[in-house]
């Protein structure tokens, strides 16, 4: 078996007293797009700031593309691609100027560097407003350009947190166009998102992470079965057992546990 | 209360409530303990210079009224003018405005927003120390003449008020010019006209300067009649013919004063309005005609001599400066200092001390550039916002890399500035004899490495978000700024020690060899430094990121 793209052992991170993430062992193999779910506060974003490097894990190790993430920090980040929940942006660059800066930050000289933010800008439908500055672009088109940067250096993993949020439908296909293609061609995706449907679609393998602890991991089959056979021997839902296919929406709601109900809702709405 | 209804009323102090508690849960931490224990520090001083002012304003103008001058009191309160609007552009690093775009989310009525936008204001040192300056003037006037009290109070609160609304009205047009290309280069050559113009001040002065005191009375006494047609001459002469007992003419100067303070709090809340409702500032273009060919992307900087990363955050740190209007306004400051001490008049008639001594205008003017660089230098990192900071760490760079680009832009700043005052002393004073440029260099290069040492660790340590676009918002927090002056006094003070010492030897140029020499030292220092900065920001990141990400 190929050595994993991403792996963590006994990852574990707290603030004070409160623990965010503990004992998350996660293992991503090449060419895979991962896709990390969890409710809001579950530790998707704590985990994937520290598998980039932002964030200190306060016990555990990082290991990617066979190398420790603590030891070799600027090997590891040569090799990846970031973007974060805050985008990482320089709002006082136009997006050319953005592009060129972060592509020469990544070792690249400054014709490619030229040369690649062209064809990122283009590929995104940025390129329109050349001189326009990344803090007077929309919401779905800093996404874009903080995407295309994050890919200007050709990265042999990507981190998403939250690559769609925001972002229209069309600006949306663009970005599932780019990264299924980026997985074509042998790179490795982990993205945060909660939007299921699409990483239903996008995603081979997913994991699920519950008040800090890793709950599930596997592919989207494996993750199905899982449920159904828990399912089973507790008397099962006439959906489980009829057999009919379960969406990771259903998946994910009966291991992080479902809405809340109509006791608990608030009266006084409207 | 100011015709707000109950539920604006409700809005405004849970505002209050809310920056309340913000600001008592940012006395949990120790850094938020000692940024409190700073702000009172200089809280302090800033009582003593409002004081101290008031009290010697206050003596002058009850010398003024008991001499039967009171129109005199103009000459108080154009100093009064000039300090309360070029305080918060002098001294940045004092001077602060909160961020107030959010408010535009809640329900909130202009009259409420302008109110708030008011209030912050107030929070403004020039406020504080100019409000205390007239408040000593008024007491001095009550003092030498009682019945003049009341009517002297209501006057100066409106020049007060209107000296308030127009540090800010200025303020917010400036930000609009500076922040399009096409005003900021017409700015630019208006700048330029006013360097030129530098030349003509020097024998205005001589002539002037050399005057003696009853020269100057008379001279004072020949302006007071002009000076009535602006604010500080109107509030004087309402003060003035209220003494005469010519109630019409007081009312009338008082009317032409308070007109001003309307007109400019006209033109203020043109601007505030257009903030309320949701203008955005930028030079944002249209979307191109179609058909269009797109332009490849231009080519990143190339620096002789400086790694591909370090040059491309040296041309992002200028390229932010540039698009900073007001931070690059706020670096212009050194040339309006050289030609206030150049048209400053002393009480003895003489003119200031480099106008007697000359020969030093340029070295002080190159350490007050110093200062200038604080709300840069010593919070590198403020303007990297928007998740900027965590940029830097995701990116395959050494921390060091990324200091030595930014003290590379700093640097660059720095000479651009002592450039443009070497140029304004010429014009002002003399042309700076050689041995003193040379002096002034070599002492910078003592100074500059250990000033970006201490930056470098107070930015990681200390960072606060800022708005290099916004007036006020590019303070760096309090207790880096009292750190940053607390070592450059130690600094400039060895500085003038040596040369103090070395001059009486009659040996300035071993002044420059000391520096010369103690600057190897100095850049030792700097560089052994840097490896222990980027350890300090490996440890702190958490909070770099979370202080500079803050919304």
């Amino acid at each position: 078996m190929d050595q994993p793209a991403i792996a963590t052992e006994s990852l574990s991170r707290q603030f004070g007293t409160f623990t965010a993430v503990q004992d998350v062992n996660l293992y991503v193999q090449p060419g895979q797009f991962f896709g990390f779910l969890g409710p809001n506060g579950a530790g998707k974003s704590t985990t994937i700031k520290m598998m980039t490097g932002l964030l200190a894990p306060s016990s555990g190790r990082i290991r990617i593309l066979g190398l420790d993430l603590n030891e070799n920090p600027i090997e590891v980040k040569g090799q990846i691609g970031v973007v974060p929940e805050d985008m990482a942006l320089f709002g006082r660059l136009t997006g050319s100027e953005y592009l060129n800066f972060v592509g020469r930050m990544y070792g690249l000289d400054r014709e490619t560097a030229s040369k690649r933010a062209s064809e990122l800008l283009d590929f995104m439908q940025l390129a329109e407003a050349p001189k326009k500055l990344v803090m007077d672009y929309s919401h779905g088109m800093q996404k874009k350009v903080a995407l295309a940067a994050a890919v200007i250096h050709g990265p042999k993993i990507l981190f998403l947190d939250e690559p769609f949020e925001g972002v229209d439908a069309v600006a949306s296909g663009t970005l599932k166009t780019m990264l299924q293609r980026m997985i074509a061609n042998g790179a490795t995706i982990f993205l945060t998102s909660h939007v299921l449907e699409i990483v239903e679609r996008l995603c081979s393998h997913v994991a699920i992470i519950h008040k800090g602890h890793l709950v599930a991991q596997g592919s989207l089959e494996e993750l199905r079965a899982g449920v159904q056979a828990e399912a089973a021997p507790a008397g099962a839902s006439s959906d489980l057992v009829s057999g009919q296919k379960l969406t990771l929406e259903e998946i994910f709601l009966r291991i992080v546990g479902g809405p809340q109900t109509q006791k608990e809702e608030l009266s006084w709405l409207g | 209360m100011l015709g707000i209804n109950t539920a604006q009323r409700e809005l405004l102090s849970a505002l209050a409530a809310a920056r309340w508690q913000m600001f008592m849960h940012s006395l949990r931490s120790v850094r938020g303990k000692l940024e409190m224990f700073s702000r009172v520090l200089v809280g302090f001083l800033f009582t003593i210079l409002a004081i101290g002012g008031a009290i010697g304003q206050g003596v002058t103008a009850g010398y003024f009224v008991s001499r039967g001058h009171t129109e005199w009191l103009a000459f108080l309160l154009w100093p009064v003018l000039l300090f309360w609007q070029g305080f918060p552009v002098m001294a940045s690093a004092f001077s602060e405005s909160p961020e107030s775009s959010y408010l535009l989310r809640f329900p909130l009525s202009y009259r409420s927003y302008f109110l708030v936008r008011i209030f912050y204001a107030l929070l403004d040192p020039a406020n504080f120390v100019g409000g205390f300056w007239l408040l000593g003037i008024t007491l001095g006037v009550g003092i030498a003449a009682p019945r003049l009290l009341i009517w002297t109070a209501i006057v100066l609160l409106t020049f007060g008020l209107f000296n308030m609304l127009l540090t800010q009205m200025i303020f917010v047009w400036i930000e609009k010019w500076l922040v399009q290309r096409r005003t900021r280069e017409i700015l630019g050559v208006l700048f330029f006209l006013v360097m030129m113009s530098f030349q003509f001040i020097g024998p205005f002065m001589s002539h002037y300067g050399r005057s003696s005191k009853t020269a100057l009375t008379a001279t004072f006494a020949r302006t007071s009649a002009w000076q009535q047609l602006f604010p500080p001459g109107a509030a004087a002469h309402a003060i003035a013919q209220m003494g005469n007992a010519k109630w019409f003419a007081a009312f009338g100067f008082y009317v032409f004063l308070a007109a001003y303070a309307a007109l400019v709090f006209s033109l203020l809340s043109v601007r505030y309005y257009a903030q309320f409702r949701g203008e955005n500032l930028s030079e944002t273009e249209g979307p191109k005609k179609t058909g269009d060919t797109t332009k490849p992307a231009p080519l990143g900087w190339n620096i002789p001599g400086l790694p591909g990363t370090i040059a491309a955050i040296f041309e992002k740190e200028i390229r932010f400066l540039i698009r900073s209007g007001p931070l690059l306004f706020s670096l212009a400051v050194p040339l309006i200092m050289a030609v206030f001490f150049r048209v400053q008049i002393t009480s003895r008639g003489g003119g200031s001390f480099f106008s007697r001594s000359p020969i030093w205008a340029f070295p002080a003017g190159a350490a007050y550039a110093l200062l200038l660089l604080t709300n840069l230098s010593y919070n590198a990192f403020g303007g990297d916002t928007n998740g900027g900071m965590q940029f830097f760490f995701a990116a395959p760079v050494r921390l060091r890399q990324v200091l030595i680009a930014k003290n590379l832009a700093h640097t660059f700043v720095f000479v651009i500035d002592v450039t443009l005052v070497w140029i304004a002393v010429w014009l002002l004073y003399q042309r700076p004899l050689l041995y003193v440029t040379l002096l002034t260099l070599a002492a910078a290069l003592l100074v500059l490495p250990l000033d970006f040492t201490l930056g470098n660790v107070f930015s990681i340590y200390s960072p606060k978000k800022s708005n290099p676009g916004k007036f006020g918002q590019q303070r760096a927090a309090q207790l880096t700024v009292l750190a940053s002056f607390g070592l450059r006094a130690v600094l400039l003070g060895f500085v003038g020690l040596v040369v103090w010492l070395c001059r009486l030897y009659g040996n300035l140029w071993l002044a420059g060899l000391i520096f010369l020499v103690l600057s190897v030292a100095s850049f030792a220092v700097y560089a052994s430094l840097l490896g222990y900065s980027e350890r300090l920001a490996f440890n702190r990141r958490e909070v770099m990121i979370a202080e500079l990400g803050r919304k």
